[in-house]
C-alpha cells in the first residue's frame, strides 16, 4: 500500500467533506419569515408500495392548490415538498431532519407506513414541529403513552377501530348465516399477525360460536399463494378474514378466483375495499365482505364525490385509502393554520389541533375529530360492505357505530396497560 | 406440526392430487426463472443478478401486448421476445464489458440495471397494481382429478413449461448447436478456434436465459400482481432453486424447483410456521454439505 | 511497533480534529446529520472492505452484524440497566461471538458461494429479527426511542455531543483498521487474497486467518450498527436486509478498494449523491443507476483507487526513481483485485 495514494485519500475525503459542507451549510429559505409554509413528506415512493406515496402526495397536492387558490393563511400559502425514504426508517429519519433543519419545512406530514412512522415520530420528539402521521395504522403509535409526542398527531385509520368494526360486522353475519368453521390468510409479519388476531378477539367476543379451524401465513409480498388456497381447499372453512392487502391481496383474489374458492367460503377482508385493489382484480366475485378503505359513494355528501373526482383528475385512479387520509390531514392542518393566522410553531399548531372538530366529506356523521386525549382520528368511516362486479364495486356499505367501537377501544387499553 | 394432518393428506386421493399439482404449479415457474439463470452461469460462468427484472419485463410486456391486441399468444409471444431481446442488449453492451472482471463488478452492473428498470416501468405503466387477465376459456371452472381440483389455467402453464424445460433439454443435449455451447462452457478458446463467434453465442446463451425468465414472467402476469420491484422475490427464490439444484445444472434446477414446490405445497399442510424458513435452511445445508448442490458438477 | 504507527496517529488526530472543527466552521444541524451518516455508513463500508479489499472475501451479508450491534445496542439501552459504554462493549461482544460462529462455517466456502452463504445466514437473521416480534418489535423495529442517559458528563441527548462522539469512535476504529491493514497479520490476508495455495504452502492457516478477519469486520461493523441506533434513535430490521450489504458493497466500490480510506469516500461520495438526486427528483434509481454504469464501465475502479493510480502513473513519469522508503513501494499485488 503506498502511503501516498493514503494522502490522496485523506485528503480527498477532508477537501471533499469542506465542500460538501459548504453546499449543505447554506440554508436556501428564510425561514418562518417567508411567504410560502413549506410543508415536509417524507414517503414511499419507489419500490412495490409506490403507489403509497404516489397517491399521498397526490392528495396532499390537490387539498393544498384548493387551500392556496381559497386564499391561504395569513397571507401565506402553502408548497409540498415531499422526498422518498426508499421504505427504509433510518433514511426516513434523515430525510425528515433535512426537511426541518435544511428546506425549512415548518410542518411534516409523514406519509410513511409502519417502521418508518415510528422513525419520523422519534425526529419529531427531537425537532418539535407539527407532524401529522398519515399512514400508519398501528396503534401503539399514537395508543401508547409511553411513546407519547407533544406535536404529533394521526390523521388515519388504525387497526384497534378496524378490529372492533370487523368484529361487529361478521358476527352479525356468522349469527344470521351460521358460520362456525373459519379460517385465516394473512401477511406474515407483525400488522398482519396483530390485526388478525384482534380481529378474532372481537368477532369471538360478538359470536362466541366462532372456532378458528386453520390459520396461513403467506410471506408478505409473496408471489404465489396457491399452496394457501389449496389448503383451503382441504380445510373447507366456511368462512375466511383475510389482512392481505395492496397487490398481495391481488394475487392472491386472481388465484383464488382459479379455483373458485369464494363462492364456497364467505370471505371478510380488511382491505379489498381499497380501489386500486378493486379495479385491478380481473373478475371481482360479488357478495364478498370488505372494510371500507376509501368508496366515492361512501359517506354519501358531495364533498366527498367532489375530492374522489378532483383526485382522479390528478392521478388518473380512483383515490386510495391513503389518499383520503391525507387529504384530511391537510384539511385539519388547514383549519389550525386559518385558526393561528399563518403562525406555524408546533406548539400552536399542536394546541388548536387537540380536539379539533372539522367538517368533512369523509366524516361519517356530520364531523371529524382529532381526539384530545392522544392526539388520533375518529369518526372517519369503519363501515363494511359487499362487492359487486361493476363500479362502484362495493355497496350496501353498513356503518358500525363509533360509540360502539369507542368503548370496545377504551377496554382494550385498560388491557394494554395504555390507559 | 401437525402430522397427523399430513398423513391424512397424503393417503387421501383427492387432497393428494391437488397438493402436487399446487407443487408443481409453484416448483415450474420457478423453474423456468431458474433454468435462466443456471444456463447464464453454466456457459458464460455470471452470475446474472438482474435475472429477476427479465422476468419483470416478460410481465410487463405481456401486459401490454395483451391490452393491445387482446391476444393472448401474441401477449406471451411479447413477453419472452422483448425480454430475451433487451438480454441481448445488456449482455452485448453492459455485462459483456465485466466478463473476466471480479464478481463484485457484474454485481453492480445488475444492481444498475435493476435499480434503472424498476425505475422505467414505473415511468411508463405507473405504480398502480395490475394484473394482465385471461381468456374466458382459461377462467373456466378447475378440471377434477381423483376428487382433487387443478384450474385450467395452470394446466396450461404446466404443459407450457413442460414443453420448454423439454425443448431446452434437447436443444442442448441433442442438436449441433447444444453440442457448441457445451463446448463454450468448457473451453471457449477452442471454441474460438473453431472459427466459431464465441461473442454472438455468448449473446444468444444469455437472450436465451432472459426468454425463459420473460415467458415465466407472461405465463404468471394473468395471476400474479404486477408492479414496479416484483422480480425481486422471484430473484431470490430462484437463487434458492439454483444454489439447491447446482449452479450450471438444467437438470438440478428442475430437481430443486420441484422439490421446493412440493415443500411449500405440503408444508403448508404439515408445519405452515416453517416453510419459509426451511427454504433458507436447506439452502444453507446445500452449501455446506455440498457446495455444488445436489447435481452439480463444478466443484467449490 | 510499526515505523508508520507515529504518522497514521497524527493523521488520525488531524481527521478528528477537521471532522469536529467543520461542525463548528458551518454551525448547521443538516451538516452534522449528514456527517453522522457518512461515518456510520463509511465505518461499515470500511469493516466490509477488509473482507473484500484485503483478503478477497466477497461477503453479501455483512449487513446482519451491523443489525446485530443497532439491536443489542437498543434492547440493552432499552431494558435500562447499563450504561452506554457497557451496551455497547456487550453489543460489540455479542456480535463478536455471532459473526465467530457464522463465519466458522462460511469461510471454509470460497467465491460465490462464500457469499452466497453469507447472503443465507444475513437472510436467516433477518427474518428472526421480524419473527421475533416480542424483542424485536418485528417490522415495527425497536419503538418508543434508544434512551440516553448520560455518562461520566457526556449527555449524548445533545446533538453536538453526539456528533463528537461518533467523531472519535469513527477515528479510533480506523486506526485500529489501519493497524491491521498495516500490520504481518495485513500482508498474510493480502496473501490468501491472491494466492491461498501459497499461503498454505507456507504454513498459514488460512482457515483461522480468515476467521480473525471476518470476526474483526463483523465487531467494526457493529460500531457502525451503534453509531446508526444512536443517531436515529431506533433499530430497524432494514438494518438487516440484504439491501444494506449491497448499499455498502457499492460504497467501497464506488471508493475504491485498495487505497484504505477509499470506503469513506465512496460513502461520501453516495450519501452526497443520494442527499441531492432525492431532493432533485424522485426517479432516483435511474440516476443511481446510470451512475453506477459510468463508474464500472468508465473508470473501471473505485473513484480513490483512479486517483491513486493517476497520481502514481504521473509521479512515475516525472521522478522515475523516486520512491522512498519501503513501506511506501506498493506491492505489485496490489492492483490484481482491481485490475
Amino acid at each position: 500500500m503506498s502511503n501516498g495514494a493514503n494522502a490522496i485519500g485523506r485528503r480527498g475525503l477532508l477537501g471533499g467533506a469542506a465542500a460538501g459542507a459548504a453546499i449543505l451549510a447554506a440554508p436556501r429559505i428564510a425561514g418562518a419569515q417567508a411567504k410560502v409554509i413549506r410543508v415536509g413528506m417524507p414517503t414511499v415512493l419507489s419500490g412495490r408500495v409506490a403507489i403509497l406515496g404516489t397517491s399521498s402526495r397526490t392528495a396532499v397536492q390537490y387539498a393544498f392548490s384548493r387551500m392556496n387558490e381559497a386564499g391561504g393563511f395569513g397571507g401565506r400559502t402553502l408548497q409540498l415538498v415531499e422526498r422518498d425514504s426508499k421504505g427504509r426508517p433510518d433514511e426516513a429519519a434523515k430525510v425528515t431532519r433535512d426537511l426541518i433543519n435544511n428546506d425549512g419545512c415548518e410542518i411534516i406530514i409523514d406519509g410513511e407506513a409502519s417502521s418508518g412512522g415510528f422513525a419520523v415520530h422519534e425526529v419529531v420528539r427531537d425537532l418539535p414541529v407539527l407532524c401529522v402521521h398519515t399512514n400508519s395504522e398501528t396503534s401503539s403509535l399514537t395508543a401508547d403513552p409511553k411513546l407519547h409526542v407533544k406535536t404529533a398527531f394521526r390523521c388515519a385509520r388504525q387497526g384497534i377501530h378496524d378490529a372492533v368494526a370487523g368484529g361487529v360486522y361478521a358476527s352479525t353475519i356468522s349469527k344470521q348465516r351460521g358460520l362456525k368453521r373459519w379460517m385465516t390468510c394473512s401477511p406474515d409479519y407483525a400488522y398482519g399477525r396483530d390485526n388478525t388476531a384482534e380481529f378474532l378477539e372481537f368477532a369471538r367476543l360478538y359470536d362466541p360460536a366462532i372456532e378458528v379451524v386453520d390459520q396461513v401465513w403467506p410471506r408478505l409480498f409473496a408471489p404465489d399463494y396457491t399452496e394457501n388456497i389449496t389448503k383451503a381447499l382441504q380445510v373447507r372453512p366456511q368462512a375466511m378474514y383475510s389482512a392481505l392487502w395492496g397487490g398481495d391481496l391481488v394475487s392472491f383474489m386472481e388465484q383464488s378466483n382459479l379455483y373458485r374458492l369464494f363462492p364456497n367460503v364467505a370471505l371478510f377482508s380488511s382491505s379489498l375495499g381499497d380501489p386500486p385493489v378493486l379495479t385491478a382484480i380481473k373478475q371481482l366475485p360479488p357478495g364478498l365482505h370488505t372494510a371500507y378503505r376509501y368508496n366515492r359513494t361512501y359517506p354519501d355528501k358531495p364533498d366527498n364525490t367532489a375530492f374522489a373526482d378532483g383526485f382522479a383528475g390528478l392521478a388518473k385512479h380512483e383515490p386510495t385509502n391513503w389518499a383520503w387520509q391525507n387529504y384530511v390531514a391537510c384539511q385539519f392542518i388547514g383549519e389550525a393554520l386559518k385558526r393561528t393566522n399563518g403562525r406555524t410553531e408546533g406548539a400552536a399548531l399542536a394546541a388548536e389541533l387537540k380536539g379539533m372538530q372539522i367538517s368533512s366529506g369523509l366524516a361519517v356523521d356530520e364531523k371529524l375529530t382529532m381526539r384530545e386525549s392522544d392526539h388520533t382520528l375518529i369518526g372517519y368511516p369503519t363501515a363494511w360492505g359487499r362487492t359487486v362486479p361493476k363500479a362502484p364495486f362495493v355497496e350496501d356499505f353498513a356503518p358500525i357505530a363509533w360509540s360502539q367501537i369507542l368503548e370496545m377501544e377504551t377496554q382494550w387499553k385498560k388491557q394494554k396497560g395504555y390507559a | 406440526m401437525n402430522l397427523d394432518v399430513l398423513a391424512g393428506c397424503v393417503t387421501t386421493a383427492s387432497c393428494f392430487v391437488t397438493q402436487v399439482s399446487t407443487g408443481l404449479i409453484v416448483g415450474m415457474l420457478l423453474f423456468l426463472v431458474a433454468s435462466g439463470l443456471s444456463l447464464i452461469f453454466g456457459v458464460l460462468g455470471v452470475v446474472n443478478f438482474a435475472h429477476g427484472v427479465f422476468y419483470m419485463l416478460g410481465a410487463y410486456f405481456a401486459f401490454a401486448a395483451y391490452e393491445v391486441t387482446g391476444s393472448f399468444i401474441l401477449a406471451l409471444l411479447a413477453g419472452a421476445a422483448g425480454a430475451g431481446l433487451l438480454g441481448i442488449v445488456f449482455e452485448r453492451f453492459f455485462m459483456s464489458r465485466v466478463y473476466g472482471r471480479d464478481l463484485l463488478m457484474q454485481l453492480l452492473v445488475c444492481y444498475a440495471a435493476i435499480l434503472i428498470c424498476d425505475d422505467l416501468v414505473k415511468i411508463v405503466f405507473g405504480a398502480d397494481y395490475k394484473l394482465m387477465g385471461m381468456p374466458e376459456s382459461f377462467a373456466a371452472a378447475p378440471v377434477e382429478v381423483m376428487g382433487g381440483f387443478i384450474p385450467g389455467y395452470y394446466i396450461f402453464m404446466l404443459a407450457m413449461a413442460l414443453g420448454i424445460g423439454a425443448v431446452l433439454w434437447l436443444g442442448i443435449n441433442r442438436t449441433r448447436l447444444g453440442k457448441i455451447i457445451r463446448a463454450l462452457a468448457i473451453n471457449p478458446q477452442m471454441v474460438g478456434a473453431l472459427g466459431i463467434n464465441t461473442r454472438l453465442l455468448y449473446a444468444a446463451v444469455f437472450g436465451m436465459g432472459c426468454v425463459l425468465a420473460g415467458t415465466a414472467g407472461a405465463l404468471a402476469a394473468p395471476v400474479r400482481t404486477l408492479t414496479p420491484g416484483m422480480g425481486l422475490s422471484v430473484l431470490i427464490e430462484s437463487f434458492i432453486v439454483t444454489v439447491i439444484g447446482g449452479m450450471g445444472s438444467i437438470p438440478g434446477a428442475l430437481v430443486a424447483a420441484v422439490l421446493i414446490g412440493l415443500t411449500r405445497a405440503f408444508g403448508a399442510i404439515g408445519f405452515p410456521l416453517f416453510t419459509d424458513g426451511l427454504m433458507f435452511a436447506l439452502m444453507g445445508l446445500v452449501l455446506i454439505l455440498r457446495p455444488s448442490g445436489l447435481l452439480g458438477t463444478r466443484t467449490a | 511497533m510499526r515505523t508508520g504507527l507515529a504518522r497514521d496517529l497524527g493523521i488520525g488526530l488531524l481527521c478528528l480534529v477537521a471532522l469536529l472543527a467543520l461542525p463548528v466552521l458551518f454551525p448547521h444541524p443538516s451538516l452534522r446529520d449528514f456527517l453522522i451518516y457518512v461515518i456510520a455508513y463509511g465505518l461499515l463500508a470500511m469493516s466490509l472492505n477488509l473482507l473484500v479489499g484485503l483478503t478477497g472475501l466477497v461477503s453479501f451479508g455483512h449487513a446482519a452484524y451491523f443489525a446485530s450491534g443497532a439491536y443489542v445496542f437498543g434492547l440493552l439501552m432499552q431494558g435500562g440497566a447499563v450504561s452506554i459504554p457497557v451496551a455497547m462493549l456487550a453489543a460489540v461482544g455479542g456480535t463478536a461471538l455471532l459473526a465467530l460462529v457464522i463465519g466458522a462455517i462460511c469461510v471454509r466456502l470460497k467465491e460465490i458461494y462464500f457469499s452466497f452463504i453469507t447472503l443465507a445466514f444475513q437472510m436467516f437473521i433477518h427474518s428472526i429479527i421480524l419473527t421475533w416480534v416480542e424483542l424485536t418489535g418485528g417490522d415495527q423495529g425497536l419503538r418508543g426511542g434508544i434512551p440516553r442517559p448520560p455518562f461520566l458528563g457526556i449527555d449524548l441527548g445533545e446533538a453536538g455531543t453526539l456528533y463528537g462522539f461518533c467523531a472519535v469512535v469513527f477515528v479510533l476504529c480506523l486506526l485500529v483498521m489501519r493497524q491491521v491493514w498495516q500490520s504481518p497479520f495485513g500482508y498474510t490476508l493480502r496473501m490468501i487474497r491472491d494466492n491461498p495455495a501459497r499461503a498454505n504452502f507456507l504454513g498459514v492457516d488460512v482457515v483461522r486467518m480468515k476467521l480473525g478477519v471476518f470476526v474483526l469486520a463483523g465487531i467494526m461493523a457493529s460500531v457502525a450498527g451503534i453509531i446508526m441506533a444512536l443517531f436515529v434513535s431506533g433499530a430497524f430490521p432494514e438494518f438487516g436486509f440484504w439491501t444494506t450489504s449491497g448499499e455498502a458493497i457499492f460504497m467501497i466500490m464506488l471508493g475504491g478498494t485498495q487505497v484504505f480510506l477509499g470506503p469513506v469516500i465512496g460513502a461520501f461520495l453516495l450519501q452526497l449523491l443520494n442527499h441531492y438526486v432525492t431532493i432533485w427528483t424522485h426517479h432516483h434509481g435511474l440516476v443511481l443507476g446510470i451512475v453506477i454504469l459510468a463508474i464500472v464501465l468508465g473508470l473501471r475502479r473505485g473513484v480513490a483507487d483512479y486517483a491513486a493510480a493517476w497520481l502514481a502513473e504521473r509521479r512515475a513519469a516525472s521522478r522515475p526513481a523516486a520512491v522512498p522508503g519501503p513501506a511506501e513501494t506498493p506491492a505489485p499485488a496490489e492492483t490484481k483485485a482491481v485490475g
